[in-house]
């Protein structure tokens, strides 16, 4: 078709993606939660009825009480208490900001040195490149649980401990992929243009490859910040993540783990539903985002 | 073909060279390589005769050269806590995680690899629809939340099946293994099945995008031209070319489930190497970590290799390219 | 006797994001047996549609509106339902499609490939399926069927697999064969040999023939009939001859008219899109190719030499001294090439796939080092050990969806060089790029919107202000009318002979379209596997070729009929 002009002004490609994936209803939904979540763990202290880690504002008497029960300060618990009297709505809101804080920053991270690394060995090519796929694809053989685990009992308990053994584990997903996003943009012939012109290695690369790269990154970025989420539980169900002094969604169920048999069911399930709405909302996001961006299902 | 395999071998044996190396580094020299070797409660003349005796006066790489040398003696000292040879110790947890993982492997791909099919083909029935959103939900929830739940409504609810532990066993080989008595399938299940939902997931995302993309291809709407049934087009076609990425991805998964099976042997107590490694991590048991790292680096690089060669057996494209 | 097809008001629209999208919106038309109908359209045209629709093989999103009817030996096929459907699909009506590459499974063998087409309308034993096989690649002339049958498609090349598509076509004898332009992906002389091999077997078998394509000489080549397509309709139908020779429809007339083939040399094409782009303005235009004094030797290329040989690793080597692996084989794209090309000159430089063409356009225009030989400009090298030098050589590409950043506005394109080179700056940068834009006749108006929202002639107009805006003295042009349509096609050689005239600038123009490098070149060059076999005046290489190999090539050519 012969069409002059498609459409009346300018439309970038950012949205007319997002003019795309508001059609998928469950994925707007998932990203509404994703944010919500996001804007309850920051305003956390604001909104939570108890500070949950005040020992001062703690009562033995009000442990372990279920759901709805009204404490002795005149708190109503909607989700009851844990085995210190704390509010659990509180500590799951504290422990969804710990758990959101862990895995954004480990995905940042390691979002940073994989866009990096990866695009500069697509760029530089030859034995550079060779030997750092090599390095990445042996390390990606080997799983994330097992590689954050070690790391993370070698370096004992703590936040930025764990960051870094979240990172280490999750770098080299994020160079593969930028890795290979940039050498596809590479060849392409809108590079091949800007360095026939030519534009210095240092613009092509910045204003031209990055940019380009960044969408299938932004892919592996949703699923790596749900999967250091999950990790992150993980690691400090099994006792070698946080200290107790940070306690994410994980230590809360570790912590329920015991009462679970006595038919206490709340102390754990609750703080396990929050971490799945979390992982899930971010998962259902990342998947609209692939199927927009797979040329191989576009028509 | 031949190179090809040989190129590989060389590969492995060069990963696993330096595997030794970061973990002899790892483990050896940035902690106190004395405290891997002997308990902590020895007396100051043993200590100094284990450090003539294990060498620790020698220049660094002369030390790594002995290591490489005992590891290949398969010495790879004695655990402090259970106080035996790491590697009669690993022999005897080792039959337990294989026969979990290997169960809960191809449980996850006889389940997901044909519900993957059937979604990536009929992307838009409800059936469809559904099945990848309840994928969606067992790609998301933790592995150790669902052993929990498992063990919640199947071992305290209901009452039907054993919370933990391997059960009875039976001999094969004379190694022992819980397939073999109606006692140990119990006991297998819920561990079992929580350590395959999250794989079953994956497969069944893998299996549907593929097929989903395959199914879109020229080359299915040629084959449909020429009047081939879908059937024919699923089994003929289809499979062939996803088969391809999904060899690839089960290996991969074979090792990774190998890894999560620690997570899953913490919870249902089950006696294998995942219990072995965390245990002996919260209770510093070095040797046996070393040992563990080791093992596993070797266990995935023989994956890798497999999942290699089966790559160029399936696809004609490579067999012919690397000649 | 009724006609084999008659298809009425055949309507077929597809759901998108955008709304209804009329594909094929009414057409009607009937085949007679043993007749070869070429139906022909641009791009958008609905050709394809209607082609996939007779057989019933429509996307999800598409369906063929009530109303329609296609009647097949009296038959109805509208409203039949898949398994009926597939009855038909192979055995009565066939088709062949476009990309050969992508139409074989690359993990099945070929062999079981022909089974599963046999075996999909009959019962029959191995033997049957494997004498059958062998016989079919014997009808479509590939040597050692025999032994061919058990290959995988990745051991055959494009036109070996074309053919293969095109016996598992004829297996059952259809009484229909659709082809969807089987030859547009393939070299001109594999293509020549495609329509020789698909002509004699429809006369032998007495097959008829829908031969879909944008290429009004390869149809004018095959058909008996032609109806040509535009907007979903068609609107002109008849006997080749008559379509061809005395047209009707302006639509149709423009497109003859925009054939180089069909015109003087040198001269402007007719051509509608040129118009509806509007005038080229090229007031406040700078460069100093203007006006500069001739130089016979302006771009000297001596001794280039290109081979891509690919590095063997540690291992590898050590497989190499051991005797386990084979030495990488080098890859000689160009041989000792020598070029000369006078100022204002177009340059024409010809081959297949692989003759290495692009790869010489590369070194010539400074992007790709040369392994040995020397280039200049002007007596200046155009790239040293570091990398290209100097801006005076540009370049435009294949493919304008590729050769555009998706990411950035036409303005920052276009603007980006000029700005980093000085040409002009950051601030006066908007009424400099529009300056060229307009050259292109682009509307600057248009220069904030990003390159999805325009068609592949705007872009590839854009491609070229891009490049003019450096003010370059040669511009190397990559194959940049391959993939357009034919009206686009004119539009964009009437652009650069225009540039030439007014801006005196010195082209490579690289093509594997001679009609179109005779129209437009002053002198050619004809390469095959990376050596120039023969070069010479435009003229008299296309009418006394004195190389074997351009002489087979200029006979490749399908020609209107006369």
């Amino acid at each position: 078709m012969t069409v002059e002009a498609r459409s009346a002004s300018s439309v970038s490609p950012a949205a007319e993606f997002w003019r795309t994936f508001r059609r998928n209803k469950v994925a707007v939904g998932a990203l509404v939660v994703v944010l919500a979540i996001i804007v309850v763990a920051i305003f956390a202290p604001f909104i939570v009825p108890q500070d949950p880690y005040d020992l001062k504002s703690l009562v033995l008497r009000d442990a372990r009480r279920p759901p709805g029960y009204v404490g002795s300060s005149g708190i109503v618990h909607l989700l009851g208490t844990d085995s210190q009297g704390r509010d659990l709505l509180s500590a799951i809101v504290y422990g969804l900001r710990i758990s959101l804080q862990m895995g954004l920053l480990a995905g940042a991270i390691a979002f940073t040195i994989g866009a990096v690394v990866g695009c500069f060995a697509a760029y530089v090519g030859g034995r550079i490149e060779a030997l750092i796929m090599r390095i990445v694809d042996i390390q990606l053989s080997f799983p994330a649980i097992l590689l954050a685990f070690v790391v993370a009992a070698m370096l004992g308990q703590g936040k930025s401990q764990l960051i870094l053994a979240l990172v280490f584990a999750q770098y080299a997903y994020f160079v593969r992929t930028a890795h290979g996003a940039a050498s596809a943009e590479r060849q392409k012939d809108y590079v091949q243009a800007a360095l026939s012109v030519p534009m210095s290695g240092w613009f092509v690369v910045t204003r031209h490859i990055i940019p380009n790269s960044l969408p299938p990154l932004i892919v592996v970025a949703t699923v790596q910040v749900a999967s250091a989420i999950s990790l992150e539980a993980t690691l400090s169900f099994l006792g070698v993540g946080l200290p107790p002094t940070e306690p994410s969604l994980g230590m809360l169920i570790a912590n329920g783990f015991q009462y679970l048999l006595s038919g206490r069911y709340w102390i754990a399930i609750y703080p396990g539903v929050a971490l799945i709405i979390l992982i899930m909302a971010i998962n259902l996001v990342g998947d609209q985002i692939r199927d927009q961006l797979n040329p191989r299902l576009r028509k | 073909m031949a190179s090809f395999i040989l190129r590989r071998f060389g590969q492995a044996v060069i990963v696993l060279l330096v595997m030794s190396l970061l973990v002899f580094l790892g483990v050896y020299v940035i902690g106190n390589p004395i405290d891997v070797l002997i308990s902590p409660d020895a007396t100051q003349e043993m200590r100094l005769q284990v450090i003539r005796q294990y060498g620790l006066d020698l220049p660094i790489w002369q030390q790594y050269l002995e290591f490489l040398e005992r590891l290949m003696r398969g010495d790879l000292g004695r655990s402090f806590v259970y106080n035996m040879p790491v590697m009669t110790l690993i022999a005897q947890r080792l039959p337990a995680t294989l026969e979990l993982t290997l169960i809960a492997v191809l449980f996850a791909s006889a389940v997901g690899i044909p519900l993957g099919i059937y979604a990536g083909y009929k992307p838009n029935s409800v059936l469809a629809k559904s099945i990848m959103a309840v994928s969606i939900l067992g790609f998301s929830v933790p592995t150790f939340w669902i052993g929990l739940m498992l063990i919640m409504v199947f071992a305290v609810q209901l009452g039907w099946l054993p919370a933990g532990g391997r059960g009875q066993t039976a001999e094969l080989f004379g190694v022992p293994f819980s397939f073999l008595t109606a006692d140990g399938w119990k006991h297998l299940i819920l561990p079992a099945l929580n350590l395959s939902l999250f794989k079953m997931s994956m497969m069944c995302r893998l299996a549907a995008s593929g097929t989903r993309e395959t199914m879109l291809t020229d080359t299915i709407k040629f084959a449909r031209a020429a009047g081939i049934s879908e059937g024919t087009i699923l089994r003929r076609h289809v499979l062939k070319l996803i088969s391809i990425p999904l060899v690839t991805v089960f290996g991969l998964e074979l090792g990774s489930t190998l890894a999560f099976a620690l997570v899953t042997e913490t919870i249902f107590n089950w006696p294998g190497l995942g219990k072995l490694i965390v245990d002996s991590i919260m209770s510093l048991d070095r040797p046996v970590m070393v040992a563990y790292l080791m093992l596993v680096s070797a266990l995935f690089v023989f994956i890798n290799l497999c999942v290699d060669l089966a790559y160029a057996a399936l696809d004609p494209r490579l067999r012919h390219g690397r000649g | 006797m009724t006609h084999l097809l008659e298809v009425t008001n055949l309507r077929t629209y597809f759901q998108t994001d955008k709304g209804t999208i009329k594909s094929v919106d009414g057409i009607s038309f009937t085949l007679e047996r043993g007749e070869v109908m070429g139906l022909v359209g641009e791009s958008g045209s609905g050709k394809s549609i209607t082609g996939f629709s007779l057989i019933g093989l429509l996307d999800a999103n598409g369906s063929i509106q009530p109303g329609s009817s296609i009647r097949f030996n009296g038959r109805e096929l509208v409203g039949l339902n898949e398994r009926e459907l597939r009855k038909i699909r192979g055995k009565e009506i066939s088709m062949v499609f476009q990309d050969p590459m992508m139409t074989l499974n690359p993990v099945v063998k070929i062999i079981d490939q022909i089974g599963m087409a046999i075996r999909a309308h009959e019962q029959v034993s191995d033997a049957e399926v494997r004498r059958r096989a062998v016989e079919a690649l014997r009808k479509v002339q590939i040597v050692d069927p025999e032994n061919k049958v058990d290959q995988y498609p990745h051991e055959f090349s494009g036109g070996m697999r074309q053919r293969v598509a095109i016996a598992i076509a004829l297996l059952h004898r259809p009484q229909l064969v659709i082809a969807d332009e089987p030859t547009t992906a393939l070299d001109v002389s594999v293509q020549a040999e495609i329509l020789k091999v698909v002509k004699e077997l429809v006369a032998e078998m007495g097959t008829s023939l829908i031969w879909v394509s944008h290429d009004l000489a390869t149809v004018s080549s095959i058909a008996d009939t032609i109806a040509v397509m535009r907007h979903g309709k068609i609107v002109e139908a008849g006997r080749a001859r008559e379509v061809l020779h005395n047209p009707q429809h302006p639509y149709t007339k423009g497109l003859l008219d925009a054939l180089p083939s069909r015109s003087q040399p040198g001269q402007l094409l007719a051509s509608s899109a040129t118009e509806a782009a509007g005038r080229m303005d090229f007031t406040g235009l700078g460069g100093s190719a203007i006006g500069a004094d001739p130089d016979a030797e302006f771009v000297k290329a001596v001794g280039v030499e290109k081979i891509f040989a690919p590095k063997a690793g540690f291992l590898r080597r050590l497989g190499i001294r051991a005797g386990l692996a084979k030495e990488p084989k080098p890859v000689n794209a160009v041989k000792s090439a020598n070029v000369t090309i006078a100022r204002g000159e177009i340059l024409g430089l010809v081959g297949e796939s692989g003759s290495g063409k692009s790869t010489l356009g590369r070194i010539l225009c400074g992007i790709y080092p040369a392994d040995a030989g020397t280039v200049t400009v002007g007596g200046q090298p155009v790239r040293s050990e570091k990398g290209k030098l100097g801006t005076r050589v540009q370049m435009i590409f294949q493919d304008p969806f590729a050769s555009l950043d998706p990411r950035r506005t036409i303005f920052q394109s276009v603007a980006e060089g000029p700005i980093a080179h000085g040409f002009c700056t950051r601030q006066n940068a908007r009424e400099y790029v529009n300056r060229w834009l307009r050259a292109v006749a682009f509307d600057p108006a248009m220069a904030d919107r990003y390159p999805h929202q325009f068609s592949g002639g705007q872009r590839q107009r854009v491609a070229i202000a891009r490049a003019l805006a450096m003010q370059p003295e040669v511009i190397v042009c990559d194959e940049p009318v391959a993939s357009l349509d034919v009206s686009i096609q004119a539009q964009v050689i009437n652009l650069l002979m225009e540039l030439r005239r007014n801006l005196n600038i010195t082209m490579l123009f690289i093509s594997h379209d001679l009609s179109v490098v005779n129209h437009l070149c002053d002198r050619v060059i004809v390469m095959r596997h990376g050596e120039i076999v023969e070069q010479g005046p435009a003229q008299q290489v296309f009418t006394a070729p004195q190389h074997p190999y351009t002489k087979m090539l200029i006979d490749a050519v399908p020609k209107l009929a006369a």
